[in-house]
């Protein structure tokens, strides 16, 4: 029997070489599609999950109850390491870091053995309980104490490579920002890809307290800008922890509304600032490759059914020699499987193969392999047993019921109009399917636009920018003036954030702010050009002005501000800030300062001290069109001039710009949705094929009826075409509000509004593939000759 | 009404010219009712179908009413088979999705007949053929003769002035075959004119002539004897 079995599928599959084949190339498409899905989404999913105590690790973060809209900062105040998580019972290991230079772009100089400056990113100032909390694996060196000392730096192997390629690195000097001489005490292997937290290298955290001269840095509570980790005990209940430590700042002046929490280790990439974007991407990611390989099965289905008619006399003579309907039912059930597996197979190939297409879209440099996800593996096992099975059933049945002698007298399709209504529904849900994956691409692609096209209310072409940390205060006019010689350079100036480039904030109050009122403000300092430098725009008032003295005790505010303080008339109207009152003297239009996935803050600018450059600092050019290039070798070398002990780089605003996480994240899903609504139209248009395909085979006599009955080819047309039309009718019916659906669902401030080009432009698609398909096969049908459809006799 | 003269129709298969009509001549006049016979494969459907104008004969003449029948466009094609013809086939061929009356309303819309005038002359068709009851019944409940009636009501419900039968008995019992076939014979003698191809003498002998086919030419062309003379 079995063999039966097997040597009946093998000459079934070979008997039909043409339906096999499209019936394989269609589930593998689809197979493929979903496993390339599945590697998105597990590989998200699988971050931090190689360290030992992944389920105890958590990010002490802070919640900001008075920004808006609240604000879930992955940032904490050194002093939680002391005074709050040290103290709490569950809590088993503290761990206090912060990224060097955190929170302006981050990273060092590097001097290499040749003298020049590598800048290297992603380096943190660190405890030594990082190795104990995380799964390092050091190279080099004793983890006990390595960062114990200040002036220590533990290295990754990349960037020992790098440093020192003859290797032996222990005990070797580097000298980082062109000042700081610290010793290497040891090496660890460079983090696997799915670390959220890959470090390039750690700089012992007393480093950063003797350098950076803070006072009581570790009893400091204002300053969120540190990362704090806690392990807990096992079985220690996080909830707890977060009751008990809810109150923590209450004491602390300006942050009443803030409070710390334990953010989980597990949600650190996927939402580390409880932003959803991430999930409902991946989300609508996954529907999406669910949604295609149904539309696989379907098209099975339906190519089955096409297929059915070139199988019906064979199951018409078995059944006259005495085979079951069962037996035929099991045996197409297996034959699917077969294909079904084999399609499986062939999709787990192609998707390792398309894999790094797929890392591309993502921007990660992540390496997708299959066989790393257990999980996934057990699903697809899953999937593919239930899709071979849903999908054979129909036909299995259909054919089984073949009523022999009918069969063998060609008749078929006998019965009444309405005894294929499964084949309608599965149509329907085909055309909804391709219909609304094609609306939520073209969405998504005009969403994409949209942001990336947004008017950010400064003007973001031209621009380049550097930071850097003068030792030692330099009249800022000197510098532009020497910049300004060349006719390339338009204006400069030097700020503490630009947009898209840190964030300040802080507290104010109001004139005319009732007695507890407080706005959480974005603050920023800058110079007499930030404002003609950037392209802002003023509303009311003026810009600082060196004519005015006072005006280094004044402020601008922008729009949003105004709004919130409700003033009329702003220019001469007071802020509070630590009591200190700043007089306004201009309003500048709204502008991005940054993620355009936010709405825009209020926002408020004070004037740097003397024009002097001084600590840290954004310097800003703006070049005239056309000349990048040379615009960045002025800067750098008159920078050089004027500040030859200073390392820095010169960057492109406009990258900075791509980096923002919003816009990265959506370009993706844009290139993600694209491809999916290739792949979708290629499945359906196969579907379609077999579709009418089948309808047409089934019609060929009664087109052939019509004919001598006097109807012309148009007729015919007209009424082959009508059924399809009902169902696209439906099917924009079901498409249409699922997209509005998972518009609303789609996150961010700022959305570009809906618009019925898109819903058009995708209906007009559809209906012109299924137009197309079915003139192929009508006319094909319809131009013959009666006779023929009506031959058999 | 119709004329043929020296009609061909063959096949060309790479090595050789099959023949299925050779040399046909024939003249039908309006109101005769021809019976065509011959075995299998004689090329008695063939020939019917050219003068249905559903296939074209390979060389030849043909001409309906004086007016030649070679290399009609489509157009006037369809408009012959909507105006000039009725067509009864062996299996019938009723469209399986529609009703009895629907199937008898198809070829009135292809005329663009108005929808009043349609239930007028359909429901004469069905009370003549005592099918009234049976109209919204689809064809695969009806019998074989019934379903043949139906066919017939849809060959002739557009009033057409030749009416061409392929076998139309061929899958039903003598019973019911008879009674088609003097349906035939009474709608002849309203003026119908009629070209059926049987198997089967007897059936033959409701027409007023005999064709008699073999390898395509034809054998002979004679009166027949009226049943009634027969019997
Ligand atoms: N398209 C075709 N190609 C080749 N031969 C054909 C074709 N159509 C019909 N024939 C041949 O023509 C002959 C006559 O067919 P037909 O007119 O149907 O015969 P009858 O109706 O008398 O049984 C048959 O031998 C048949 O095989
Ligand atoms: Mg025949």
């Amino acid at each position: 029997m079995f063999r039966y079995f097997l040597t009946g599928i093998y000459r079934n599959v070979l008997k039909d070489k043409v339906t096999s084949l499209i019936n394989l190339v269609n589930l593998t498409i689809g197979f493929t599609t979903f496993i390339l899905l599945g590697m998105v989404v597990s590989y998200e999913f699988s971050f931090d999950k190689f360290n030992t105590n992944f389920d105890r690790i958590y990010r002490v973060q802070t919640k900001q109850e008075d920004s808006y809209p609240i604000n879930y900062c992955t940032f904490s105040p050194a002093a939680f390491r002391y005074h709050l998580m040290a103290d709490q019972p569950e809590v088993e290991q503290v761990l206090l870091m912060r990224e060097v230079s955190a929170g302006q772009g981050g990273g060092q100089f590097f001097q290499l053995p040749d003298g020049s400056q590598l800048f290297e990113k992603d380096g943190y100032f660190s405890e030594n309980a990082i190795f104990d909390i995380f799964s390092y694996h050091i190279l080099e060196g004793n983890p006990q104490h390595a960062l114990d000392e200040p002036n220590q730096i533990m290295l990754s192997e990349k960037l020992r490579q790098k440093l020192f390629p003859e290797g032996n690195a222990v005990g070797k000097k580097v000298l980082i920002g062109k000042r700081f001489l610290l010793t290497v005490v040891g090496v660890y292997a460079d983090l696997p890809y799915h670390a959220s937290l890959r470090p390039s290298y750690l700089v012992s955290l007393s480093t950063y307290e003797l350098f950076a001269g803070i006072q009581k840095y570790r009893d400091n509570w204002t300053y969120i800008d540190n990362d704090n980790f806690v392990l807990l005990r096992k079985g220690a209940d996080p909830a707890r922890v977060n009751e008990r430590i809810h109150n923590a700042f209450k004491e602390v002046k300006n942050f009443e509304k803030s409070s710390p929490y334990l953010h989980p280790l597990s949600k650190m990439h996927i939402s580390p600032n409880s932003q959803p974007d991430m999930i409902v991407g991946l989300s609508i990611l996954s529907l999406a490759g669910l949604l295609v390989l149904v539309l696989s099965c379907v098209n099975y289905v339906n190519l089955s059914l096409a297929g059915s008619t070139r199988r019906a006399a064979e199951i018409g003579i078995k059944k006259v020699v005495g085979f079951s309907g069962r037996v035929i039912a099991v045996q197409f059930i297996a034959e699917t499987l077969v294909l079904t597996f084999l399609a499986m197979i062939l999709g787990m190939g192609f998707a390792q193969l398309a894999s790094p297409m797929m890392a591309n879209i993502l921007r990660s440099n992540a390496v997708f392999r299959i066989f790393d996800y257990g999980a996934l593996l057990v699903v697809l096992l899953g999937t593919a047993i239930l899709a071979g099975i849903a999908s054979g059933l129909y036909p299995a049945l259909v054919l089984a019921s073949y009523n022999p002698i009918k069969v063998l007298k060609g008749k078929l399709f006998a019965g009444k109009g309405n005894a294929f209504s499964l084949r309608k529904v599965l149509t329907t849900a085909q055309f909804s399917i391709s219909l609304f994956m094609l609306i939520v691409s073209l969405i998504l692609y005009a969403h994409v636009n949209f942001i990336l096209n947004k008017d950010l209310g400064f003007e973001s072409r031209n621009l380049l920018f550097t930071e850097i940390h003068p030792r030692q205060p330099v009249d800022f006019e000197s510098v532009r003036q020497r910049l300004l010689v060349h006719p390339e350079i338009v204006d400069a100036t030097f700020s503490n954030t630009i947009p898209f480039q840190g964030n300040i904030g802080g507290f104010v109050s109001w004139d005319g702010a009732a007695q507890d009122q407080k706005e959480m403000i974005s603050r920023n300092y800058v110079n007499y050009e930030f404002v003609p430098t950037f392209g802002l725009k003023m509303l009311y008032g003026r810009n600082f002005s060196k004519d005015y003295p006072s005006d280094d005790k004044s402020c601008l505010i922008n729009e949003t501000a105004l709004k919130v303080f409700g003033w009329k008339d702003p220019i001469g109207k007071q802020i509070f800030m630590n009591g200190r009152p700043f007089p306004v003297i201009g309003v500048v239009k709204d502008f991005h300062p940054f993620s355009v996935h936010n709405p825009i803050p209020s926002y408020i600018m004070f004037l740097k001290d003397k024009n002097e450059l001084t600590g840290e600092a954004q310097l800003t050019v703006r070049f005239s069109e056309g000349n990048k290039g040379k615009a960045r070798d002025i800067i750098t070398a008159e920078l050089s001039t004027a500040l030859p002990d200073e390392p820095f780089e010169v960057k492109e605003f406009s990258v900075i710009f791509y980096l923002d996480l919003a816009i990265t994240f959506w370009q993706s899903m844009k290139k993600l949705f694209f491809f999916f609504a290739v792949v979708t139209l290629l499945i359906s248009s196969m579907g379609l094929f077999g579709l009418i395909l089948f309808t047409t085979k089934r019609r060929t006599k009664e087109i052939g009826v019509r004919k001598v009955l006097g109807s012309s080819v148009g007729s015919i047309y007209t009424e082959l075409s009508s059924e399809v039309v009902w169902l696209i009718g439906f099917a924009i019916l079901v498409a249409c509000p699922a997209a509005i659906l998972i518009y609303r669902t789609m996150p961010g401030a700022y959305k570009e509004p809906l618009n019925l080009t898109e819903f058009l432009l995708a209906i007009a698609v559809t209906i012109l593939m299924a137009f197309l398909t079915i003139t192929y096969h009508v006319l094909k049908v319809a131009v013959q000759n009666p006779v023929k459809a009506l031959r058999y006799e | 009404m119709i004329h043929l003269a020296n009609i061909d129709k063959y096949y060309d298969s790479r090595f050789q010219r099959t023949f299925v009509l050779k040399d046909i001549n024939l003249k039908v006049n309006e109101g005769e009712f021809v019976s065509i016979m011959g075995p299998s494969g004689s090329g008695k459907s063939t020939l019917l179908n050219i003068i249905g104008l559903l296939d074209q004969p390979s060389a030849g003449d043909y001409q309906l009413d004086g007016q030649s029948m070679l290399n009609l466009r489509e157009k006037e094609v369809v408009g012959f088979l909507r105006n000039f013809m009725g067509f009864i086939f062996q299996a019938y061929h009723l469209i399986e999705e529609m009703t009895v009356y629907e199937n008898i309303e198809t070829p009135l819309i292809y005329k663009g007949v108005k929808s009043k005038d349609r239930q007028a002359m359909i429901a004469d068709l069905l009370d003549r053929f005592n099918m009234v009851a049976k109209k919204e019944l689809f064809p695969t409940q009806l019998s074989g003769g019934q379903q043949q009636l139906v066919g017939i009501a849809r060959a002739i419900v557009g009033k057409p002035r030749l009416l061409l039968a392929d076998e139309p008995t061929g899958n039903l019992h003598s019973g019911q075959g008879e009674m088609i076939m003097e349906t035939l014979r009474a709608l002849n003698r309203e003026g119908m004119t009629i070209v059926q191809v049987t198997h089967n003498e007897k059936f033959a002998g409701y027409g007023s002539r005999i064709i008699r086919l073999e390898d395509g030419y034809i054998r002979s062309d004679q009166p027949a004897l009226t049943t009634e003379r027969i019997a």
